[in-house]
């Protein structure tokens, strides 16, 4: 702990350190304005053209540079304007005017490089810093939330320690890697989890393959770019300080009886009245700070370095993070500006209160009657065994979940580290060489420990054997090298853009893991003593594992062409071939092309008002692998045998002929623009084959049931709809609204069975019932069971649906032609839509964004299991939502527990007011207020109607679960994080 | 700068030879191979198996003593225990209920579990067969227990794959040829070509000495003559004579003795504050017992232990959550397996294997007090095994049911048992060879002098005269929790009745299960389903 303070001391100075290298040249000043509003442009950006030496304008739109010796042209930019150039003259003052509508020439990040957004031939969009989600954000992936069409982000549960499930344009593969390939700053594989929300500048999200496809064979999921903020290389240094505090409430629960209500339903009174719910959350109070400084050193050099501590409590007590990173970014122009050096490094360290969800889920089904204490206890209890709390002995799957946040801890610590460092070198003014290395570390581990008072994974009804200590340590490690060489020429009216490069990457993971209990009492935390466990006298209770991964390494060869006729006609291709050394030998090789052609009708159509009309066809081949190593190999699993012998037994068979999963993708785009709106609409196919998957095989013939095959095809299509609007637009007054829809559907076109069922409902009583139906020729995420039409004696009575007569509705019949099974629901939205509102009155501006998913359903386990009066259910509680049935006392899964999750919700609203202090220290101050799921709208009677596209399995009875079944969406588990209601206040100083 | 360039083209130069599609794999983190460490035989318990040790440790993987596999689907469907669904607790899809209403199919997860886990046994046998480093003793060893694995096979599903050797492929084989590939394999390791009373062992690699955790002759025999005993449901031809042949070789060998009195081992069940427990199992309780190891009854078992050999979770299984406290358990029970009313009530009291066999009546802590359940959901709150069971399903009351106990539980138990549990066990050799000879001369009658033996050590009457039911019935008493009482129903022509929530069987193609449905996707049509399914 000291050290890490010290730590943030010493990257401090050292930023002030380098900030006091500025110096100065000839000053070249102005003002830049809207043309049509004359309101200052802030934050535009302003170039010494050829060189890296620039600045932003101030909050009046002002700048000031220092132009080196023998410059000739200043270029200014800005998002949303046009970029104009003006020549260097005799005058010091330059004002100039720029004019708003679609900046056609805007630059675009995309991979391996940078295109005219104009030039691209795919579906490639970028959110930039001002347009990203605002207030609390604990993960990157939800600055994009509901932003950019067809790509999903959810983030179930206010779960501070949750990360995003991101899809791009839905499933892209069933066995592999289905969250998208992050690159940040060109480098592949990198890290979301070590890049501050507040330290990032824009996001460009590859969609379709076309664009993807330079990324072969990681590229099959999506790919997000990220570019984070550069110092601009103005004289002054520009510091920033981003502060926030921020509090939670519980936005929605389920719907439970009180203690009167309980006993009243002939729920057993144990003489309290207690609200769980309320015991074990709270309304935490976060903060977040962030400052940053930024700007030239020297004539040819700018930097920027930032530190960010955020410290974030969950609306569970117990649960939350402390995070600190600190990241640097240097940029240098050396050899008369030939050579062009870029080094970035960040370091993210986060300590994580991880908590266990359980203990919401047992707050949930806890007897409401059960005081907190023993020493309440209706009868004799021996609370010092529990740490004086009460516990309902002799019941399954029941633990006071107060104890379980006081008593029992889960805590995990991140550390990871990274730099890369681009070099950069102009051969001939139209050919640059570029070569880049860039390593990361992550190291990570997990301590957990009950007491040997806990009942919950402490074991502390036990006699002998009480308390548990669990540790768990990671550490993974990657590697890149690549070089690429860039080649443009221009003849006549074509522009040729030749890129060709080579690609290394190689990483390493390896893990421990031990057990240990039976401590000697409370006394002590023996998570640091564990030599005090009494395990280490009785053999076989001391669990230890360990894993390393080979050098898994992947190595690419590829190249690009981007041609321009007449700045009308675009043509893009690229190739990857790439090998991996997880396939099977002759298979480790795989090539990855695309290529793209796009056309600016309006140009030879010249309809009057029209800015823009663009039509782009792009097809793409990209790839994917699951994570695991030895996917070709045999697996052996070894076991000691009581006389001293080791045996192993076969785990998995080999398969030599394992290759490439590929996903081939057409997008057919279409952009428009027409003064103040704009409009682009995507369609795509995409084919998925020879996915990997581990599947059943023939015991009998390979020994053990299980090897990875290439043993599948999917298809999806789908559209995407994004809308933008500048309602008004006048001095004072600014209201721009942009709305993106999208839709797909996923087929499932072959697998390795003919239909198969998952998602395991659970204990108590329901193991054996599967809820989703995986079948050859249907869609994805379908929930299938019978369907429920009334109660009778106790016990749901299902439909005939085929009206044979006769109701088979046995679960282990699911699959049988002739069962009273239906398709109830899907758990993959058939829409979803984001919703922006930016107003802007004078130095006010409201942000209002609105979220929605419509045409999924969810499983609500908390009604499957607890909504029935069961006779074995008087010592739990009861669950009542307005879709409880009278008289029903018997839990079988059916149409009953699943429910249409549509909803519309204010995801998002910020009001901030902006205030000019021109000539004091502190240029200007923003101040925000914001609230987040400020309203939901749904018919969804459990916790959270978002999408739930994985599947986390079922767990009881003190265990945990760490499945992850993507063929399994649209169930909401027991133990999901609770949702929360985010109030923020927020401010913002430049000086 | 020329030094710069020349820099960056030996840069350029390095990362080309990296190029080098060199992307070998080396999997540092798992066991590509197999490998076999051989233990130090310290001269305890069965002593070292020597390289068959993965071959007899797969007899715990294959679920001989646990749920979901093996175990439950020879003991569900029959008379003599149940998983009752009580309120939200076991219910699980209706797969128990199927089992014990026989409205099992394809699908269900336990004929898909058994299935995989028998194949995976005869995968290491098979492996260590092509391995090429066994002795012609752990030859015909090997060969017999893969044979035991077939029988099961041949007993739960008629018509399987016949593999020998691993990665193979064979067609499905008929019922018929299963039963003459086990039997085959069985009299090769005998050394012998058929069974007869006049039969010379002396021709076969397997030994004599008396180790339950190998297979030696009498092994084999014990073996054969379970198959013999139901060769005219395998095959449709009976061989009682060679069952019975089989079962008196063991029996006049006098190698094997019935645990009977002053066969005794330490109740490490005991507990502190109830006098009334004993101090020592003897005779029948003893052959069961948690320190059952060395019982001279013992012919062929599974060898557990809780640290080093785990498998048997019947205290999990059986018991109810709160008998924690009887037991002093690490691990709270799940309240699963009950035996049937009817089938309790068939031992008469007094007989010592009813007291050995079961759980009922109200239960004690270890200090004597009585146990309370809060839950309970019939107004009573102590802890009583009843062995009246109110209904199947939905709402089977918490303590209804006497619990199987014959292997029986010790203070401070883990979830894995330490009772060794027996395939071969001479009480049984005993009741093969009354029933064959009985069946043989169309006379139950002669079945007396062996039925005799154990009613004597079960320290009840002798019969004078029995039928076909009672014999059943005797049956029934001696070898309750073994695993054999569905062979024994279908062989009586018991297995399609009615008895307690269940009704008669349409049909008898239920007496072999099903080819599970995911082996027939995978199978690539190579399998078939068996009739009526």
């Amino acid at each position: 702990m000291k050290l890490k303070v010290d730590l943030k001391y010493a990257l401090l100075l050292f930023f002030v350190a380098i900030g006091t290298f500025a110096m100065a040249q000839r000053t070249v000043t102005g003002t830049i304005t809207d043309a049509e509003t004359n309101e200052p442009l802030i934050g535009a950006s302003v170039v010494v053209l050829g060189t890296s030496t620039g600045t932003v304008t101030d909050f009046d739109g002002k700048f000031s540079l220092d132009v080196p010796e023998g410059a000739t042209q200043i270029q200014f930019s800005y998002t949303g304007y046009a970029t104009t150039t003006q020549d260097l003259g005799v005058s010091n003052v330059i004002d100039v005017q720029m004019s708003a509508g679609t900046d056609l020439d805007e630059v675009v990040v995309t991979g391996y490089g940078t295109q005219k957004e104009k030039e691209i031939t795919s579906s490639v969009v970028e959110v930039s810093e001002k347009d990203f989600n605002q207030g609390v954000i604990s993960d990157p992936a939800q600055l994009l939330q509901g932003k950019v069409a067809g790509l999903q982000v959810y983030n179930r549960g206010g779960n501070p320690n949750n990360q995003s499930v991101i899809r791009l344009r839905g499933l892209s593969t069933v066995g592999a890697n289905v969250q998208p390939l992050v690159v940040i700053d060109g480098v592949i594989g990198a890290s979301l989890q070590n890049v501050d929300p507040n330290d990032i500048e824009t996001i460009s999200v590859l969609k379709d393959g076309s664009a993807a496809a330079i990324y072969g064979s990681r590229g099959s999921s999506g790919v997000i770019i990220v570019t984070t903020k550069k110092g601009k290389a103005s004289q002054k240094l520009q510091w920033s300080y981003n502060g926030q505090v921020s509090t939670e409430s519980v936005l929605n629960s389920i719907d439970i009886l009180n203690g009167d209500e309980f006993v009243a339903a002939g729920g057993t009174d144990l003489g309290s009245r207690t609200d769980w719910i309320d015991e074990v959350t709270e309304n935490p109070i976060n903060h977040t700070h962030g400052l940053s400084v930024g700007g030239g050193v020297g004539a040819n050099s700018n930097f920027r370095a930032s530190v960010n501590i955020r410290e974030q409590n969950g609306i569970m007590r117990n649960t939350g993070f402390d995070q600190f990173n600190a990241r640097l970014n240097f940029s240098s122009r050396v050899f008369n500006d030939k050579l062009k050096i870029d080094f970035s490094s960040s370091y993210t360290t986060k300590d994580q209160r991880i908590g266990y969800d359980e203990a919401l889920r047992y707050a949930v089904l806890y007897n409401p009657t059960a005081p907190v204490l023993g020493a309440d206890s209706p009868f004799e209890f021996n609370s010092s065994q529990f740490g004086g709390f009460f516990e309902t002995l002799g019941l399954f799957d029941s633990f006071n979940p107060v104890s379980i946040v006081d008593q029992n801890r889960n805590v995990a610590e991140r550390s990871e580290f990274n730099y890369s460092a681009n070099l950069s070198y102009d051969i001939l003014s139209n050919l640059s060489v570029t070569m880049r290395i860039a390593q990361q570390s992550t190291d990570f581990s997990n301590d957990q420990y009950a007491p040997t008072t806990a009942n919950f994974r402490g074991n502390a009804t036990s006699p002998t054997r009480k308390g548990l200590a669990e540790f768990y340590e990671s550490n993974a490690t990657f590697s890149l090298y690549e070089g690429f060489a860039t080649y443009l020429t221009s003849f006549g009216k074509s522009d040729l853009t030749i890129t060709a490069g080579y690609s290394y990457q190689e990483d390493n993971f390896n893990d421990r893991f031990f057990s240990i209990g039976d401590f000697p009492d409370n006394s002590l935390d023996f998570s640091n003593l564990i030599e005090s466990s009494q395990d280490l006298q009785n053999a076989g209770f001391i669990n230890a594992s360990s894993n390393r991964s080979p050098n898994n390494k992947i190595i690419a060869f590829f190249g690009r062409a981007n041609y321009t006729f007449d700045n009308a006609i675009f043509l893009n291709a690229s190739v990857r071939r790439e090998g991996s050394s997880k396939l099977g030998e002759g298979n480790q090789w795989g090539i990855f092309p695309a290529f793209g052609v796009g056309v600016d009708l309006n140009r030879y159509l010249n309809i009057g008002s029209v800015d823009l009309l663009k039509v782009r066809v792009g097809y793409g081949v990209t790839g994917a692998l699951p994570q695991q190593s030895g996917l070709s190999k045999e697996i052996r699993s070894i076991s000691n045998d009581p006389s001293g012998a080791v045996n192993t037994t076969l785990a998995r068979a080999a398969n030599p002929d394992l290759k490439w999963e590929e996903k081939a993708e057409l997008n057919f785009g279409l952009e428009f623009s027409m003064g103040r709106f704009s409009t682009t609409l995507d369609l795509y196919n995409r084919d998925i084959s020879d996915f990997i998957l581990e599947r059943t095989v023939d015991v009998a013939v390979f020994g053990v049931d299980r090897r990875f095959e290439n043993a599948g095809k999917l298809n999806t299509q789908g559209l995407e709809l994004a809308l933008n609007y500048d309602v008004v637009r006048s001095e004072n007054f600014n209201y721009t609204t942009g709305v993106v829809l999208s839709t797909y559907e996923t087929v499932l076109e072959e697998y390795v069975l003919d239909a198969e069922t998952r998602g395991n409902l659970g204990a108590p009583g329901q193991n054996g019932t599967n809820m989703l139906l995986v079948q050859v020729g249907q869609e994805i995420g379908n929930i299938w069971g019978p369907v429920y039409e009334g109660v009778e004696g106790g016990s749901p009575v299902f439909a005939d649906i085929n009206g044979d007569g006769q109701i088979i509705a046995g679960q282990d019949q699911a699959l049988n032609p002739d069962a009273d099974f239906e398709v109830l629901g899907n758990g993959v939205p058939d829409l979803e839509l984001g919703w922006t509102n930016q107003i802007q009155i004078g130095d006010w501006s409201i942000n209002a964004f609105f979220r929605g998913a419509f045409g999924h359903s969810l499983v609500n386990t908390f009604r499957a299991f607890y909504e029935p009066r069961l006779s074995t259910q008087t010592s739990y509680n009861f669950v009542n939502t307005e879709n409880a049935v009278d008289g029903l006392t018997t839990a079988r899964f059916s149409s009953l527990y699943v429910e249409k999750a549509d909803f519309f919700k204010l995801d998002n609203l910020t009001i901030s007011r902006q205030f000019n202090l021109n000539d004091a220290a502190i240029r200007s101050i923003q101040v925000s207020l914001m609230i987040r799921n400020a309203f939901v709208i749904t018919n969804y009677s459990g916790i959270d109607p978002e999408p739930s596209l994985v599947d986390r399995g079922s767990a009881g009875n003190g265990n945990t679960t760490i499945a992850s079944d993507v063929l399994s969406p649209g169930i909401e588990r027991r133990n999901n994080y609770f949702n929360s209601r985010v109030f923020a206040l927020g401010v913002n100083l430049n000086f | 700068m020329s030094k710069f360039l020349k820099f960056l083209f030996a840069l350029v130069a390095i990362f080309a030879v990296q190029a080098c599609t060199d992307l070998e794999e080396d999997l540092v983190g798992d066991v590509t191979e197999d490998i076999n460490i051989e233990g130090i035989d310290t001269g305890g318990g069965g002593g070292s198996a020597g390289p068959l040790s993965a071959a007899y440790a797969s007899l715990r993987g294959a679920g001989t003593a646990n749920h979901g596999g093996y175990y439950s689907v020879q003991e569900l469907p029959t008379d003599e225990m149940v998983i009752c669904a009580k309120g939200g607790d076991w219910f699980d899809g209706g797969i128990l209920i199927d089992l014990h209403r026989h409205t099992y199919d394809a699908t269900h997860a336990f004929v898909n579990g058994t299935w995989v886990q028998t194949y995976n046994a005869i995968n290491t046998v098979n492996e260590l067969l092509s391995g090429g480093n066994l002795d012609a003793n752990q030859t015909a060893q090997a060969r017999s227990l893969r044979a035991y694995y077939y029988f099961r096979l041949l007993d739960l599903y008629g018509r399987v794959k016949i593999i020998t050797s691993p990665g193979q492929d064979a067609p499905q084989a008929s019922r018929a040829e299963v039963f003459a590939f086990v039997e085959s394999e069985l009299l090769a390791a005998l050394g012998v070509s058929e069974i007869s009373s006049s039969m010379d062992l002396s021709g076969s690699a397997l030994g004599t000495d008396p180790n339950p955790y190998a297979m030696n002759q009498f092994g084999a025999l014990g073996i054969i003559a379970k198959l013999y005993l139901n060769a005219e449901v395998y095959s449709g031809t009976a061989r009682w004579q060679e069952a019975a042949d089989a079962a008196s070789y063991i029996i006049d060998s006098g190698v094997y003795q019935l645990c009977g009195d002053g066969c005794a081992v330490a109740n490490q069940g005991k507990r502190a504050g109830v006098a009334s427990d004993p101090d020592e199992l003897s005779g029948f309780a003893a052959v069961f017992a948690s320190n059952n190891e060395n019982n001279p009854e013992h012919i062929f078992s599974v060898l557990y232990d809780e640290a080093s050999a785990g498998g048997m979770n019947f205290s999990q299984m059986n018991l109810h959550y709160s008998s924690q406290f009887t037991w002093n358990f690490d691990a709270q029970p799940w309240n699963g397996y009950a035996t049937l009313e009817e089938f309790y009530n068939s031992f008469e009291n007094g007989d010592a294997r009813k007291a050995a066999s079961f759980i009922v009546g109200e239960q004690l802590d270890f200090g004597g007090s009585a146990i309370l359940d809060y839950a309970s959901d019939d107004g009573e709150l102590v802890l009583n095994y009843t062995p009246a069971i109110n209904e199947l399903t939905p709402n089977s009351l918490r303590e209804a049911g006497a619990r199987p106990g014959k292997f029986s539980f010790k203070q401070f138990g883990r979830p894995d048992m330490d009772n060794d549990y027996p395939i071969v066990r001479l009480g049984e050799v005993y009741l093969i060879r009354g029933e064959a000879r009985a069946r043989a001369a169309g006379d139950w009658n002669v079945s007396l002098d062996d039925v005799n033996v154990l009613r004597a050590r079960a320290k009840v009457d002798s019969y004078s005269t029995i039928d076909a039911d009672e014999f059943l019935a005797e049956r029934g008493r001696e070898m309750f929790q073994e695993g054999v009482r569905r062979m024994d129903l279908i062989r009586f022509g018991k297995y399609n009745d009615a008895w307690w929530e269940k009704p008669a069987d349409p049909s008898d193609h239920v007496n072999v299960f099903p080819i599970p449905f995911e082996q027939l996707q995978a199978s690539g049509g190579t399998l078939t389903q068996n009739d009526g399914y």
